[in-house]
């Protein structure tokens, strides 16, 4: 049996952990700022009205609320699939082909397909409060990567299910 | 199970325990246990010429087709 790479494996978990670290960050920002609309929003639309990018400051309100709220649904999914990830990523140092890892990789392509479901009313609240052409209201929306990443997981649960089965034949062997 | 291992009696009859088999053949004792308790899924060709020789015996001696009930 090859050999794992234990230093590819030690990065990888790093970097996942930091991805983790990113994610909660940027959930407490939209926390804070999902505060920040509900007791101080005349400051807030004070904010907002020096911003070039928004068309009507006085009805954002709502739809920055819906925003943020479709934010961090969308960074909770994406939390989600990082714990996925790591709890592979472990498994991958002693036998990745295991059934377990055929479940999680499933259940990262339903949470991705969660995650772009949600970046489509996203991009529609941006860009209806947004001027066109503005990064505001480019946010979200239909992914190529993201369809792809979706495809890439469900083809990797069912390689990992063909493993997993394979390697029980394999063991059953003498 | 529908294929029957008859190791124990292949083994009794040559008055030799696993461990000597094992350590004859060059398998584990754990994959012989395996085998002899009928939990095997597969058997390699090469397990079974090494203990056919052993215990000089046929493919057919060591395994057995009953149908299930």
């Amino acid at each position: 049996m090859p050999v794992p790479n234990y230093t590819l494996l030690g990065a990888t978990r790093g970097l996942l952990w930091l991805i983790l670290g990113l994610i909660v960050a940027s959930a407490l920002l939209v926390a804070g700022i999902a505060v920040a609309l509900v007791v101080a929003w005349p400051e807030v639309m004070a904010g907002f009205r020096d911003s070039p990018e928004f068309v009507d400051v006085t009805t954002l309100r709502l739809p920055v609320g819906l925003l943020l709220g479709l934010l961090f649904a969308i960074l909770a999914g994406a939390a989600y699939i990082i714990r996925q990830f790591q709890a592979l990523v472990a498994s991958a140092a002693r036998d990745p082909f295991i059934a377990a890892n055929a479940t999680r990789l499933r259940r990262v392509g339903w949470a991705l397909v969660a995650v772009q479901l949600l970046a489509i009313p996203l991009h529609w609240t941006a860009s209806s409060i947004a001027k066109a052409g503005s990064a505001f209201a480019d946010m979200g929306g239909i992914s190529l990567g993201n369809l792809l990443a979706i495809l890439l997981a469900f083809v990797l649960a069912a390689v990992f299910e063909q493993g997993t089965a394979m390697r029980d034949e394999l063991e059953g062997t003498v | 199970m529908a294929i029957v291992v008859k190791l124990d009696d292949l083994l009794y009859a040559k008055r030799m325990t696993l461990t000597d088999l094992s350590d004859r053949i060059g398998i584990t004792l754990a994959n012989l246990s395996i085998l002899k308790t009928g939990k095997a899924k597969a058997m390699r060709f090469s397990t079974l010429e090494a203990i056919c020789t052993e215990l000089e015996c046929q493919p057919g001696d060591l395994l057995a087709f009953e149908a299930d009930s």
